[in-house]
C-alpha cells in the first residue's frame, strides 16, 4: 500500500466505522438508489423485451413477412411460392389460446406442419429426436382438427387432453407431442386445422419469406410487392417487435426517469454526510495541509470518502435491485399487456453490463454530490482551520445569492417546459422537471430560515423544546436545508406524480361517464389485451339483440394495424345507440350526432387525440389504411378525447369497415336495456343465452371498476418508486439528525445541567425531525404543484398524447402527507434515544 | 446546604479503576462560597459533579438541602437541579443559537415558569448587562459570556451555585471582575457556593478555601 493509500484508509476510510449506524444509513440510502435504478433497467428489459420470443420463436431465419389487415388471401402464398423469385416461405396463423384450468392465454400458432415439423424439432414425449416415424405420425395426426403441438415448459405429456378457449369457444384438443420451445411457451396446430378453429378460413395471418442474403433484396422484394394486393404489405420480419419497442420507448423512459429519484434523494444524503465529515475534521484538515497536504490531496481524500461510500452502497443496491427487479417485472409485464401489447415477461438478465452500470451509477452520484463539500475543504486555510478547531456547523448561507438562482432556474424551467418534444420524447420536459427541482433547492435555505424564525417565534411561548429545536435547525440552516431539500424533493415528486395520475384517473372517470353508456358489455374470455381482438360467434350478437328488454346491441370490431410504422388499433362500430346515449367529446366541440352522421358516408373516421398526437394529424387530413386487400383513404371527421389505450384508436362505422373486411364476427357487444325493462333480469337472459359460448358479461358499473383496478395496477409502480424514495429520504432525516445529535451533545449535556429531564431532551429532538418533516412538506408540496403542472401539461402530453384534466387528490395527498410527517417524526426516536443517553458530565468536560 | 458525607467515587478508565474522589466529607452553610483548590485531576469537578446531583457517589452520601442524591430518581434528581442548583462553567457554556435572554431565562423555561422572560432581564439588570438582552453570545466578550453565565446560573434563585473554574478562559482584570459579582450575588442571595479553581488569586475571595489532593481533602483553611 502506498503512503497516499495508508492515510487514506486510517483517516478516511476507518472513521466511517465509528459512526455504523449514520454511515450504514447513507450507504442504504445509495444502495437504493442504485437498486431502484437497476430493477427498472431490469425489468424494464425483461417485461418489454419479449416481443419476439413467443411468436418469433419458432420464426427461423425468415427476413421477411407479408401481412394485411384482417388476414393475407390463402391464394397469395401460392402466388408467391410458385413465383421464379428464389426464396423459402412459412405461411401462419396467429392466435391466442385460453387454457380452461388456468385461465392462462397461450400463443396458439398454426404452420403448414408437414413442411415444418422438423425444423421446429416437434417430437414425441420420450425426447426421441426427430425421425422419419415421428413425422409420419404427425402426417397422420395433424390433419385433426384436436390435434395440438405443446411447448415443453407448459409441461403436458403426449396424449393428454387439454381444454382451451379460443375466441368463445371451448375445445379439448390431444397433445399428439411436444416441443423445445426455450420458455417461451406457445401451442402449434397445422395452419388448415388452426384456420378452422379460429374461424379464419382462406386467410393466413402472415407469411414469413426467407430470401437468401446473397440476393438482391430490393427487387426481391419489389417483385413479391408486385404480386400482393394493395392492402397486403412486405416488411422486414421482425418490423413488429420493433414497433412495438418503439411504441413502449416512452413508458420505458418515463418508469426510467423515475427510477432516479431515489438516487437524487441519495445525492443529498451524500452531500450532507460530506458536509458533516468535512467539519468535524476541520481540525485535521489544518494539521494535514500544514505538513504538506496539498488542496488537491484534501478534495481528493474527501471525494474518495464518498466514493468508499458509493462502492459499498452500489455492491449492496445490486442484489437489491435484482430482487426488486422479480416484483417490478410482474408490475411492469401487466401494464404492457394491459395498455400496448401482448408479451410474456422474459427472464431477468443481470449481466456484466447491468453490474458495471449500476457501480458507475453509484459512485458517479456519490462523486458529483461530494464535490462542493470536498472543494469547500480543499479552500479551507490551514491557520483558520486549526485556529478555529472544531466549530459549530454554521456554514454560509447565501440567500439573496441563492434565490435570485432559484429564480434564474425557476425561469429556465417554464421555458424547457414550453419547447416540443424531440423525436417523441419529452426531453425539455424532463429538462424542466430538474431545473424546478434546482430551483427549489436553492430557494429551500431561505424557505426553512423563513419557517424556522416563523414556528420558534410562534412556539417559543408554548414550548422550550420547540424553541430549542427550531435554533437549533436555524443554527445548522445549511445542513438543515440539504435534509429539507432531499425530503422535499422526494416528497414533491411523490406529490406531483400522485396529481398527475389522481387527474389523469379523475379525467377516466369523468370519460368514462360519456363513453360507457351501455348497460352490459361481453367480450371472449381469457385475458384482455391492447392488441388482442378474439372475436364472439356473430350469431350471439344476433340472438342478444332478439331478447325481450333489450333495445339494442351495438357490435365492434376491432383490428390491429400498423400506421406509419406504429401499432395502433383500428374499429368500427353501429355507432347508433352510443350516439343517443353517450356524449362523445370531440376536439371540434360539435355534437355527437353531427360527427358521427359524417362517419356513416364511409369515407370518414374518427380518430383518437393520442393518434394525432403521435402521428401529427388534425381534423379533415387524410390517412391511407390497409384494411383487408385494399389500401383505402379516409378523412379524419374529428379527434375525440380517449384514454382507453395509449396505442391510437381510428374508429370507422361498421358499413364502411365491412366493404373492406366482410364478416359479422365482433370483439365486443355493447347490450342496452330498454327503459322501463329490469336489467337484472336481462343480465340472466344474456346469461342463458350465452351459456354454450365463453364470454365475460361486464355490468356498466363492472366496466368501469375493472378499467380503474387496470388503471391502478398500472401505476403501483410509480407509487412504489415514489415510497421508495420517501423511505430513503426519512431514512436520510434520521441520519442526519443523529449527526446533529453527535455535533450538539455538548449542548445537549449543558440542558441537563441546567435541568432539562430526560422528556425534554427527547422532545426537542423529536420537534426538530416534526419541523423538518413539516417544512418539508410544505416545501415539497409547493414544488410539488409546480412538477404536477410539467407532468400532467408537459411530459404525459409530449409521451403519450393525452389531455388530462387537472385535479387535486386531496385525501391521496393529505394521507400520503401525514403518513410521511409521522414517519420523519418517528425517524427521530433513534437519535432522539442518542440524545437522551448521552451522559451528560461526560459530554460537557470533555469539550 | 450541601453536605458530603465521606463520600467515595470511583471510575473505570480502560479498564482500571480510579478512585477520584476518597472518603470526602464536608459542609457549605446556605451564603458560604467555598473555594476548592488542588492540582488537575485531584478530584475538584467530580466533587462538583456530585454536589450538582449530576452524578452519584460510589459510597457515602450526598445531600443538598436535606435531601440525598443517592435515594432519588432521574426525574427527582432533575427538579432537584431545576429547582436548587446553579451551574457555571469555565467556557461559559452559552447555547450559540440563543440570545442572551434566551439563554438566561432556559433554565426557567425548562421548569415551565411563564413569567421566564421578565425574570431573566431581571437577572441580566443584575450582571449589568440588560441593555444586551437581544445580542447573540458570539457578539460578546468573554467576560460578557460569563456574567450572562451567572444570571442564567442565578435565574432560579438556586441555594447552591456550582462554579468549575470561572475565571479560567478570562483575563486577569476580568477575571476579578467576574469574581467579585459571583461572590457578591451569591452573598446577597444566600446562596451556598463551591467553586473549583486553580487559581489562588480567586480563592483569596472565598470564605473557605479546601485544599484536595489525590480524592482526599488535604488541608481546610476559614477566613
Amino acid at each position: 500500500m502506498t503512503g497516499r493509500a495508508k492515510l487514506f484508509w486510517r483517516l478516511m476510510v476507518r472513521p466511517i466505522g465509528r459512526e455504523p449506524v449514520r454511515m450504514g444509513l447513507t450507504i442504504l440510502a445509495v444502495a437504493l438508489g442504485v437498486a431502484v435504478v437497476l430493477a427498472m433497467d431490469l425489468a424494464g428489459t425483461a417485461a418489454t423485451g419479449s416481443f419476439r420470443s413467443s411468436l418469433e420463436t419458432l420464426t427461423g431465419h425468415y427476413n421477411f413477412e407479408v401481412t394485411a389487415t384482417g388476414g393475407v388471401p390463402e391464394e397469395i402464398v401460392g402466388r408467391i411460392a410458385t413465383s421464379p423469385i428464389n426464396l423459402a416461405i412459412s405461411p401462419r396463423m396467429e392466435d391466442f389460446a385460453v387454457v380452461a384450468a388456468t385461465k392462462k392465454s397461450v400463443v396458439l400458432l398454426g404452420l403448414d406442419l408437414v413442411g415444418e415439423a422438423e425444423a421446429i424439432h416437434l417430437k414425441s414425449d420420450d425426447g426421441a429426436s426427430p425421425s422419419a416415424p415421428e413425422t409420419e405420425n404427425i402426417a397422420t395426426d395433424f390433419s385433426a382438427d384436436d390435434s395440438i403441438w405443446a411447448g415443453s415448459s407448459l409441461g403436458w405429456q403426449k396424449g393428454q387432453h387439454v381444454s382451451l378457449i379460443i375466441g368463445d369457444r371451448e375445445r379439448t384438443f390431444t397433445v399428439r407431442g411436444t416441443y423445445d420451445d426455450q420458455n417461451q411457451p406457445a401451442i402449434v396446430m397445422d395452419i388448415a386445422a388452426a384456420q378452422r378453429t379460429v374461424g379464419r378460413a382462406e386467410k393466413v395471418d402472415r407469411i414469413l419469406i426467407a430470401i437468401p442474403e446473397s440476393e438482391n433484396l430490393e427487387a426481391q422484394t419489389r417483385q413479391i410487392s408486385a404480386l400482393l394486393p394493395a392492402g397486403a404489405e412486405i416488411r422486414s420480419a421482425g418490423t413488429a417487435t420493433d414497433e412495438n419497442r418503439k411504441m413502449l420507448a416512452a413508458f420505458r423512459w418515463n418508469l426510467k426517469l423515475l427510477s432516479y429519484i431515489a438516487l437524487i434523494v441519495a445525492a443529498f444524503l451524500i452531500y450532507n454526510t460530506i458536509s458533516v465529515s468535512v467539519v468535524r475534521r476541520r481540525a485535521e484538515i489544518g494539521i494535514a495541509r500544514a505538513l504538506g497536504a496539498s488542496r488537491s490531496d484534501v478534495l481528493l481524500a474527501f471525494t474518495g470518502e464518498a466514493a468508499v461510500l458509493g462502492v459499498a452502497g452500489a455492491a449492496i443496491g445490486v442484489p437489491i435491485g435484482r430482487v426488486m427487479a422479480t416484483g417490478a417485472v410482474r408490475l411492469m409485464g401487466a401494464t404492457v399487456n394491459a395498455l400496448y401489447v401482448s408479451s410474456r415477461p422474459g427472464p431477468i438478465e443481470l449481466g456484466a453490463n447491468s453490474i458495471i452500470t449500476a457501480l458507475v451509477v453509484g459512485i458517479g452520484v456519490a462523486i458529483l454530490a461530494a464535490y462542493a463539500p470536498a472543494r469547500e475543504a480543499s479552500q479551507i486555510a490551514p491557520i483558520e482551520a486549526m485556529a478555529r478547531g472544531r466549530r459549530e456547523f454554521l456554514m454560509r448561507v447565501h440567500s439573496l445569492r441563492d434565490l435570485t438562482l432559484a429564480a434564474i432556474f425557476g425561469a429556465a424551467a417554464w421555458a424547457a417546459a414550453k419547447a416540443p418534444a424531440v423525436g417523441g420524447k419529452p426531453l425539455f420536459g424532463y429538462l424542466a422537471t430538474l431545473l424546478a427541482i434546482v430551483a427549489g433547492t436553492l430557494a429551500i435555505p431561505s424557505v426553512v430560515h423563513a419557517a424556522m424564525k416563523l414556528f420558534g417565534a410562534t412556539l417559543q411561548r408554548t414550548s422550550v423544546a420547540a424553541l430549542l429545536a427550531s435554533r437549533s435547525l436555524l443554527g445548522s440552516l445549511r445542513r438543515t436545508s440539504v435534509l429539507v431539500g432531499a425530503l422535499a424533493t422526494a416528497i414533491a415528486m411523490m406529490t406531483a406524480v400522485g396529481i398527475m395520475v389522481g387527474s389523469f384517473r379523475t379525467t377516466v372517470i369523468q370519460w368514462m361517464e360519456g363513453e360507457v353508456p351501455a348497460d352490459f358489455y361481453l367480450r371472449p374470455a381469457g385475458n384482455s389485451s391492447a392488441d388482442r381482438h378474439p372475436t364472439i360467434s356473430a350469431e350471439l350478437a344476433d340472438k342478444l339483440a332478439t331478447l325481450p328488454g333489450v333495445e339494442a346491441v351495438d357490435r365492434l370490431r376491432a383490428y390491429q394495424v400498423s400506421f406509419d410504422g406504429v401499432p395502433t388499433t383500428v374499429a368500427a362500430a353501429d355507432l347508433r345507440e352510443s350516439r343517443k346515449r353517450g356524449h362523445s367529446d370531440f376536439f371540434s366541440g360539435r355534437p355527437a350526432e353531427e360527427v358521427l352522421n359524417e362517419l356513416r358516408s364511409g369515407d370518414a373516421v374518427v380518430v383518437s387525440e393520442p393518434f394525432t398526437y403521435k402521428h401529427k394529424l388534425k381534423r379533415n387530413d387524410f390517412i391511407s389504411l390497409r384494411l383487408g386487400t385494399s389500401l383505402a383513404s379516409f378523412r379524419i371527421a374529428d379527434v375525440y378525447y380517449d384514454y382507453g389505450s395509449e396505442r391510437g384508436f381510428i374508429l370507422m362505422d361498421r358499413s364502411a369497415m365491412k366493404k373492406y373486411l366482410p364478416g359479422d364476427a365482433p370483439s365486443n357487444l355493447a347490450v342496452y336495456v330498454a327503459n322501463g325493462a329490469d336489467p337484472a333480469a336481462i343480465r340472466k337472459e344474456i346469461e342463458l343465452a350465452a351459456a354454450n359460448y365463453r364470454v365475460l358479461i361486464f355490468s356498466n358499473a363492472d366496466l368501469r371498476k375493472q378499467a380503474i383496478v387496470v388503471f391502478d395496477k398500472t401505476f403501483a409502480i410509480t407509487y412504489a418508486l415514489e415510497a421508495i424514495a420517501v423511505f430513503v429520504a426519512v431514512m436520510g432525516v434520521a441520519g442526519a439528525l443523529l449527526a446533529l445529535v453527535i455535533d450538539r451533545k455538548r449542548e445537549l449535556g449543558l440542558l441537563r445541567f441546567l435541568g432539562a429531564s430526560r422528556a425534554q431532551i427527547r422532545r426537542m429532538i423529536l420537534a426538530e425531525a416534526a419541523l423538518l418533516g413539516l417544512v418539508a412538506n410544505a416545501a415539497g408540496l409547493l414544488l410539488g404543484f409546480a412538477l404536477s403542472l410539467i407532468l400532467v401539461f408537459v411530459v404525459n402530453k409530449q409521451s403519450f398524447g393525452w389531455t388530462i384534466r387537472f385535479h387535486w387528490p386531496v385525501a391521496i395527498l393529505a394521507g400520503a402527507l401525514s403518513l410521511i410527517f409521522v414517519a420523519t417524526v418517528l425517524a427521530g426516536f433513534y437519535p432522539a434515544r442518542i440524545a437522551v443517553r448521552l451522559n451528560p458530565v461526560e459530554v460537557v468536560h470533555e469539550e | 446546604m450541601i453536605s458530603l458525607r465521606n463520600v467515595i467515587k470511583n471510575y473505570h478508565a480502560d479498564g482500571q479503576l480510579v478512585r477520584a474522589l476518597n472518603g470526602v466529607s464536608l459542609d457549605v452553610a446556605p451564603g458560604e462560597f467555598v473555594a476548592l483548590v488542588g492540582r488537575s485531576g485531584c478530584g475538584k469537578s467530580t466533587l462538583l459533579n456530585l454536589a450538582g446531583a449530576m452524578d452519584f457517589p460510589t459510597s457515602g452520601e450526598v445531600f443538598l438541602d436535606g435531601i440525598s442524591t443517592g435515594a432519588q430518581d432521574d426525574a427527582a434528581l432533575t427538579k432537584l437541579r431545576r429547582e436548587k442548583v446553579g451551574f457555571v462553567f469555565q467556557s461559559f457554556q452559552l447555547i450559540h443559537t440563543l440570545s442572551v435572554a434566551e439563554n438566561v431565562e432556559l433554565p426557567l423555561l425548562l421548569a415551565g415558569n411563564p413569567s421566564a422572560r421578565k425574570i431573566a432581564l431581571g437577572r441580566l439588570a443584575a450582571v449589568e448587562l440588560n441593555d444586551l438582552d437581544d445580542r447573540m453570545p458570539h457578539q460578546l466578550s468573554g467576560g460578557q459570556m460569563q456574567r450572562v453565565a451567572i444570571a442564567r446560573a442565578l435565574v432560579n434563585n438556586p441555594k447552591i451555585l456550582l462554579a468549575d473554574e470561572p475565571t479560567g478562559n478570562l483575563d486577569t482584570t476580568t477575571g476579578a471582575v467576574v469574581l467579585d459579582l459571583l461572590k457578591r450575588l451569591a452573598t446577597e442571595g444566600k446562596v451556598a457556593t463551591l467553586m473549583a479553581t486553580h487559581s489562588m488569586e480567586a480563592a483569596a475571595i472565598a470564605d473557605v478555601v479546601v485544599e484536595l489532593r489525590d480524592g482526599r481533602i488535604a488541608g481546610l483553611k476559614r477566613k
